[in-house]
């Protein structure tokens, strides 16, 4: 338990930093932060309820993807500024590292379980949010808007 | 809406100028094509043929009077993330498709933009922040944060400094991890309280560059396929150059 306070609770910072490298401006930092820690919440409930890497990693960033386009139109700005800050914590750093680690060991099957896992983490981002993006874009194209 | 265009070549040069300052600052392709369709119409244009990737844009223009205007802008560098610009920009583009400006006004509005000083201090913050989060994050203890937003900072310095001397990423890349992986494995070595593993994980992902992975792949599942492939490539020799970089840090040291 103690743990995953202490993950959600970096997720949150680590994003908050996120934002401050890629200059987002002061009004939108915590509503953008706060999607890391949600983000990273959804994902421990996948993790709970399906287990393996794909599927969690897709429901979360399809949160993600949602939680932004939410927050685009309530904030009036596009919705990147909030999706990337709230997918950073499933950026698969460790993985990589995991990966890369074994790799200098020889150990080329452990190796190659990580690699395949980080490999896992960037399908799921992606396939994620391109399925709440294909719904958003259906419906635009139904409502027939002129500008972005 | 529809304007004369009395100058369609200089309104063309200030789309391709604004399309390069998207790329530069992190757009996806695909709002980088939305954006300067739309925008060409508002001016009057018949009709607009868009293409982007990521290292070029093509622009074919069919003015009303039925002929026809192409200019091409070769994008060089990957650029960063810059989200106050982006939201600049993108508040531009909507004005303009509303209320088109004048060519030498959009031109003016969109050098202001290029101005940049961002305040760098808040970044290495960032960057501090993030490095140091993420240690945590992954199971690093206290110390292991701390020592990981210092290097933080490092990793700031290097990014400031470095790529004037090595303006190949995967070459930055590879510097910037042999250093820090060297100096954490040399910290881990002196100090045994701490965890090296946890603080390079937590600085690896200032440098991962998973946004641009994610974004290739996404590139790739929503049809713009030479981009995605593109950067797909780039982005897993960045990786693995990041890779290396950090594994010759931790053979140097002996872990």
């Amino acid at each position: 338990m103690q743990t995953i306070i202490i993950q959600l609770i970096t997720a949150m910072t680590g994003s908050l930093g996120f934002c401050l490298v890629f200059r987002l401006r002061g009004r939108l930092l915590l509503p953008a932060s706060f999607g890391g820690l949600l983000c990273w919440g959804v994902y421990l409930l996948g993790l709970e309820a399906w287990g393996g890497i794909f599927v969690p990693t897709l429901v979360s960033s399809a949160f993600a993807a949602l939680y932004a386009e939410l927050l685009a139109r309530h904030l009036k700005a596009p919705a990147t500024l909030f999706f990337i800050p709230a997918v950073i914590p499933l950026v698969p750093g460790s993985t990589l590292y995991y990966a890369m680690y074994h790799a200098e060991q020889q150990l080329w099957l452990q190796a190659k379980d990580y690699a395949v896992q980080t490999a896992l983490f960037a399908l799921g981002i992606a396939a994620g949010a391109c399925l709440v993006w294909a719904a958003f874009e259906m419906r635009r194209s139904f409502v027939g808007r002129r500008c972005p | 809406m529809v304007r004369t265009m009395e100058h369609p070549g200089a309104l063309l040069h200030c789309l391709l100028d604004m399309a390069e300052s998207m790329l530069s600052v992190g757009a996806e392709v695909n709002r980088v094509e939305g954006t300067l369709s739309r925008m060409g119409r508002a001016y009057g244009a018949a009709r607009m043929n868009v293409f982007v990737i990521t290292s070029s844009v093509v622009v074919t223009m069919v003015l009303p009077d039925g002929t026809d205007l192409t200019q091409t802008r070769r994008i060089t560098g990957p650029g960063g993330t810059d989200f106050t610009k982006l939201e600049a920009l993108n508040t531009l583009s909507r004005r303009c498709c509303e209320h088109p400006l004048s060519v030498e006004d959009l031109s003016r509005a969109l050098a202001a933009l290029d101005e940049p000083p961002p305040n760098p201090v808040w970044i290495c913050l960032g960057s501090m922040l993030a490095a140091g989060s993420f240690a945590a994050f992954f199971g690093g203890g206290l110390w292991d944060a701390l020592v990981a937003a210092v290097f933080g900072m490092v990793i700031f310095f290097l990014q400031q400094r470095l790529p004037s001397l090595f303006p190949n990423k995967a070459i930055f890349n590879l510097v910037s991890s042999l250093l820090t992986g060297t100096a954490i494995s040399l910290c881990g070595a002196i100090f045994p309280i701490l965890q090296p593993d946890k603080i390079m994980i937590g600085d690896i992902m200032l440098l991962i560059p998973g946004i641009a992975m994610t974004n290739s792949v996404r590139d790739v599942l929503v049809g713009d396929t030479i981009s995605g492939i593109m950067r797909l490539i780039e982005t897993l020799l960045w990786a693995g150059s990041l890779a290396m970089g950090f594994m010759l840090g931790i053979y140097l040291v002996g872990g």
